[in-house]
């Protein structure tokens, strides 16, 4: 853990990312530094989305692992640009390895490729234990990415 | 050596830009003539910072104009 690095509770990261239920992916950031983050988010049985995925058995929608991903994504660009700026979603490019089910607690891993104040590349992680359950490469921009 | 890293530089912007090399003139404006946009700009950076083990700073993005650019600008930041 570098320095610089903290933890924040979930009434910190609030303050960083915009998206609420059902849609706040994040309950913990273990480790928020400009250089790495790491967050977690346990799954419970009772998340919104599974009774509709599936009906007969409970799988977290890669889509969510991916938004999960993003979410950690956005609080590790505050941390070098503590602005609070709506941030887009560009480009993904991920795989899934292992399925996520209730229980599970995932710890999501987000290190920047680059990162500009109007834009950046991330690399992003998923562990359940030692086990890497998925992973990304996205790019996302700001609303006044276009003015470059 | 250099045409290498001119057909390196080439290819790395017709992966990004999903183009094939022939559609895309060194002189040509990427974004007003070619298609790209900001994002792919930053793609391109990324990808040369990884290849050439360089670092460009934020402002240059904007320079990013042309390929014949791109080109110039990783040469020197290859120099330093």
């Amino acid at each position: 853990m570098s320095k610089q690095a903290r933890s924040l509770e979930i009434e910190d990261i609030k303050k960083l990312i915009p998206q609420r239920f059902p849609f706040l992916m994040i309950d913990r950031v273990l480790e928020a530094s400009p250089e790495k983050v790491v967050a977690i988010k346990n799954v419970t049985a009772n998340e919104p989305f599974f009774p509709g995925h599936f009906p007969d058995q409970k799988v977290m929608p890669g889509v969510l692992l991916i938004e999960a991903m993003a979410q950690a994504g956005i609080i590790l660009y505050r941390q070098k640009f503590p602005n609070d700026k709506l941030l887009f979603l560009v480009s993904v490019k991920a795989r899934f390895h292992v399925p996520v089910i209730p229980g599970d607690q995932l710890k999501i891993q987000v290190v920047p490729i680059k990162l500009l104040s109007k834009m950046g590349i991330e690399k992003a992680e998923i562990f359940v234990g030692n086990t890497k359950v998925a992973g990304c490469e996205l790019a996302f921009g700001s609303q006044d990415a276009k003015a470059l | 050596m250099a045409d290498k890293m001119q057909e390196e530089i080439l290819d790395i912007v017709s992966m990004v830009i999903e183009k094939e090399k022939k559609q895309i003139p060194l002189d040509a404006h990427l974004i007003q003539e070619v298609g790209a946009d900001s994002m792919m700009a930053l793609e391109i950076l990324a990808a040369l910072e990884k290849k050439y083990r360089i670092v460009i700073p934020e402002e240059k993005l904007k320079e990013m104009t042309t390929v014949n650019r791109i080109i110039a600008m990783a040469k020197a930041a290859k120099k330093k």
